[in-house]
């Protein structure tokens, strides 16, 4: 009895989480004209998916958010495990640096974005992807920093001594021993930054143009002044969310995973 | 283990790249040809951390080439500390560090050219045992087909023929001892420092790696540091043992000599099981006699041959060291002397039965006794026991250091 009560509990807690998507995904597929029926699926169409890039544009923003998310992951990822490295190994910079890197974190988004703005157009970068990477890179940093700091940290240091007893150089036990060990926590940390990057909005919408829009700005868009265009809006969060599920299926194996396994007792 | 075993055994024909003094050890090793001496020097090495306090104070030490030299304290005395410091893990705060007569201070551990075989192993999890062992190589530049063959021959010796796929976490503990022992072979080191690494065996095993650490030193004839917490590893082991507390270095010498003559109460109890048995007691000088004054009614002379020695401290407080092994069931020599002991328990092991007991009347001090195995006693019963007086040590009381006395040999 107190079993079933757990599940039921469970399982009303999954559907209050996963309402919003799945009524979402239902909307995708059913014509405009029915999207607030009170029917549960009145009609199945693809229309609105269609519509979404043929003239929307969808396609176009779709390939700027992938570029976007995964380029600032790739440009943040060496450097935060570089800066992760030093600070879970090395007093470098002490608690001041330490902290100060949290502490970027703590300031308002909107704090930010006028002098990024201002920066990115000093170097002419505003409308721009290699901008819009710039500044996510920068976002993405302390927060990916701290999270390899922790992995890092749960290396065993013997395994560099090892290493470097055995003839390779500090940069050498880095790369060879502590990267490949560290893996998962970088591909967790690499996934976590693609999310951050894809979903954020209010820089792009103030650093982006209309070529360089991403995902959440151009649904954004589609609240015009003739009305919020439900079905699309619909059909493009859903789209928007594959990436996220795909890339959550990883992370979670990435930490189960675990950090060393058996090289030390 | 037995693969093991059997493969350690193979060693003494295999060679291995050395060339092997039969039965050689300390100085006969040094006819090992092409390599050149490896002996380690540190000249009053310190270790200051950043908050002030030192790990590892003014050590000096020199450690021959192909010497067996054991460190052992308690946790957090600095012989970990000090071992990496030789291996160039640890920065040295000051003093001076040499091995084979260059100064190492501030050489790169990959430079020195030693191994390390670490408490926990280290190995690499994201290698196969072959590449765990051949990284070393790798790193040196040495050719594919040479290290393929190094890396097979060490692995034959230590019988992980059958291994060499794996990866670490596929491995035994025992396994994963042998790959972290390969991985330093492999590579011919200068000197080998091993960091506890028989802690994380079980007993038995641990019994079996002693030995066969103890034929891999005499075969391979190489400098080894080992650092351990155990006494039974530090007396069987090493040619020398070095005995360190609060990041000092408190006496070094063969391990009888150690045993027989301790510098301190801290030495006299760390490295017995049973420890010494401290007796705090009065010295008195009457008749010509210098005695123990344990109570009122317990005393112990003290024998003849160590009145010298021992007379200035006449008149004062003392701690009697006795150690369980000279106290006996019974008077087998007239200059044994009578105690009398209230029996706490006794613990039969088998080969001999300890006795713990309660010595003197107003303030009974536990001691603890070696006995035969034939001997029982109730509890509670008060029993007659000898003590055998000449190896006693009488410690100042107030410093813990021994009165200072001729040595007695070593291994009575």
């Amino acid at each position: 009895m107190r079993k079933f009560g757990l599940h039921f509990g469970l399982i009303l807690a999954c559907v209050i989480v996963l309402l919003p998507p799945l009524w979402a995904l239902r909307t995708s597929l059913v014509p405009e004209s029915m999207s607030y029926s009170t029917e549960i699926f009145p009609a199945f169409t693809l229309d609105n998916y269609r519509g979404l890039f043929a003239k929307n544009r969808f396609g176009t923003f779709y390939v700027n958010s992938l570029i976007v998310a995964l380029g600032s992951v790739i440009v943040a990822l060496p450097f935060a495990a570089c800066t992760g490295y030093a600070f879970a190994r090395f007093r470098t910079g002490g608690r001041f640096a330490r902290f100060a890197v949290l502490a970027t974190q703590m300031l308002p988004p909107v704090a930010l974005v006028l002098p990024a703005f201002a920066i990115l157009r000093g170097a002419g970068l505003t409308n721009s992807l290699p901008g819009l990477i710039l500044v996510y890179s920068a976002l993405n940093l302390p927060f990916l920093t701290w999270i390899l700091m922790g992995f890092f940290e749960g290396v065993p240091a013997d395994l560099e001594g090892a290493a470097m007893t055995d003839g390779a150089t500090a940069w050498g036990a880095f790369w060879r021993i502590v990267i490949p060990v560290s893996l998962p926590g970088l591909a967790a940390a690499g996934v976590l930054g693609f999310i951050l990057s894809w979903n954020e909005f209010l820089f792009a919408l103030v650093l982006s143009g209309p070529q360089t829009a991403t995902i959440p700005v151009s649904l954004a868009a589609l609240q015009t002044s003739n009305g919020v265009q439900i079905a699309k809006v619909s059909a493009g969060v859903v789209l928007a969310i594959l990436p996220l599920v795909i890339a959550s299926r990883f992370i979670q194996r990435f930490i189960i995973q675990g950090l060393t396994f058996g090289g030390v007792k | 283990m037995c693969a093991y075993i059997r493969a350690l055994t193979l060693l003494e024909d295999a060679g291995f790249g050395w060339q092997i003094a039969e039965g050689g050890t300390g100085s006969e090793a040094l006819t090992r040809q092409g390599t050149k001496m490896a002996s380690i020097e540190l000249e009053r090495v310190s270790r200051r951390f950043a908050n002030g306090t030192y790990g590892v104070r003014d050590i000096d030490l020199k450690i021959e080439d192909g010497e067996f030299v054991i460190f052992l304290g308690p946790s957090g005395c600095g012989k970990s500390t000090t071992l990496r410091m030789i291996a160039g893990l640890e920065s040295i705060s000051s003093g001076d560090l040499r091995i084979g007569g260059r100064s190492v201070n501030n050489v790169a551990p990959r430079d020195r050219n030693v191994a390390v075989v670490f408490q926990n192993y280290a190995l690499y999890p994201h290698m196969s045992v072959w590449h765990n062992m051949a990284f070393g190589l790798k790193m040196r530049g040495v050719g594919l087909e040479e290290i393929d063959q190094k890396v097979a021959k060490a692995a034959d010796l230590l019988g992980l023929n059958l291994l060499l796929q794996r990866k670490p976490g596929a491995l035994s503990g025992g396994q994963r001892q042998r790959v972290a022992l390969g991985r330093a072979i492999v590579r011919e080191p200068e000197a080998f420092l091993l960091d506890e690494p028989l802690s994380n065996l079980d007993a038995q095993l641990r019994a079996e790696m002693r030995l066969e650490l103890v034929k891999l030193h005499r075969r391979l004839g190489r400098t080894m540091v080992h650092v351990t917490h155990d006494q039974v590893e530090a007396m069987t082991m090493g040619d020398r043992i070095c005995i360190m507390r609060d990041g000092q270095m408190i006496q070094t010498g063969r391990p009888l000599d150690v045993y027989a003559n301790p510098a301190d109460i801290f030495v006299a109890r760390f490295l017995a099981t049973p420890p010494m048995n401290l007796i705090p007691a009065q010295l008195t000088h009457a008749d010509d006699k210098l005695v123990v004054q344990i109570d009122p009614t317990t005393h112990v002379g003290v024998p003849p041959k160590h009145y010298a020695p021992y007379v200035q401290k006449a008149g004062g407080p003392i701690t009697a060291g006795i150690r369980a092994e000279d106290i006996y069931e019974t008077q087998a020599r007239p200059e044994w002397q009578r105690i009398s002991v209230k029996v706490v328990a006794v613990e039969a092991l088998g080969a001999e039965n300890v006795l713990i007991g309660l010595l003197g009347r107003d303030k009974p001090i536990e001691i603890q006794a070696r006995l035969g195995r034939h001997f029982f006693a109730p509890v509670d019963s008060i029993v007659d026991l000898y003590v055998d007086t000449e190896p006693m040590h009488l410690f100042d009381t107030e410093t813990g250091k021994a009165v200072a006395r001729p040595p007695l040999p070593a291994g009575r």
